[in-house]
């Protein structure tokens, strides 16, 4: 049996690498796939909790938390196919649509 | 060392290069095939921590939806690979600032977080001796978190008229 640290250290190293991901590239089609990375550190985590604790919650949380990220795979990609189709551009520091 | 642990410490090493991986590819092909490496990666994960159901979910929605929305994208945009890589690294030093103070915040609440675990008294409590994982699943999901069950429904409704509302074809103003 894997004691629950490791769980936990994981699901960190998995957040901190999706934020790193977040902070730190430009296209915005990997900016989201690293929210998908940010995620999965929270699925873990929780079925994690759920598998140690004996108790149900946590792979309840996990599957809402699957239909969470579907939804918002899809609002985000519409609305980055939406940027290209409209600026013809794809990168965050590019985009300065209403700075005028 | 048992078997559990040698498992575990593949997968975590596995799902943590892969991530790693898809975060600093240039092309965003490769990036997505990455996250769908670790996607397949957590999948066995959540099998070795007892739920058969989530890790075909996780397969199903994951691997077979999500990851082909976003090949669809990127097949769809026409990316160019990234040129300009270390000029927004450059400046990029608030992303930097806030990186490293999510960084402190996160592993000094590490300790608080592994305290949790053990301490954790179970709510709604299951027994394998009295059903699969996926029976009991079944049984509080339809019962205790059918609300829930309902509005993740609605916002998935909400999103399909989201995305036909947003793509629709857009009239040309003036």
């Amino acid at each position: 049996m894997v004691p629950f640290e490791y769980y936990v250290t994981l699901s960190l190293i998995l957040f901190v690498i999706g934020l790193a991901g977040v902070l730190f590239r430009r296209n915005i089609i990997i900016l989201l796939a690293s929210l998908e990375i940010i995620m999965n550190a929270l699925i873990v985590l929780f079925a994690a909790i759920s598998f140690h604790a004996k108790d149900i919650s946590g792979y309840l949380i996990v599957f809402f938390l699957i239909g969470m990220a579907a939804a918002e795979a899809g609002v985000g990609l519409s609305l980055a196919v939406l940027l290209y189709k409209k600026l013809k551009k794809v990168y965050v520091d590019e985009i300065n649509f209403y700075r005028g | 060392m048992n078997w559990n642990m040698l498992i575990f410490l593949y997968l975590a090493f596995a799902m943590t290069f892969s991530s790693f991986l898809a975060i600093i590819s240039r092309n965003p092909v490769h990036a997505v095939l990455w996250v769908l490496v670790m996607i397949l990666h957590q999948a066995f994960l959540l099998y070795t921590l007892g739920s058969e159901f989530l890790t075909a979910v996780q397969i199903i929605v994951y691997a077979g939806a999500v990851l082909v929305l976003f090949l669809f994208v990127v097949y769809m945009i026409n990316l160019r690979k990234e040129e300009r890589w270390k000029v927004f690294v450059r400046r990029s030093s608030y992303g930097f600032i806030i990186f490293l103070f999510f960084l402190y915040f996160f592993f000094k609440n590490l300790a608080f977080l592994t305290a949790l675990g053990p301490a954790f008294k179970a709510q709604l409590p299951y027994d394998l001796s009295q059903g699969s994982n996926l029976l009991w699943m079944a049984r509080y999901l339809y019962s205790h978190y059918l609300f829930q069950f309902e509005v993740i429904g609605c916002i998935l409704l909400v999103v399909i008229f989201g995305a036909v509302f947003l793509l629709r074809k857009l009239k040309e103003v003036g």
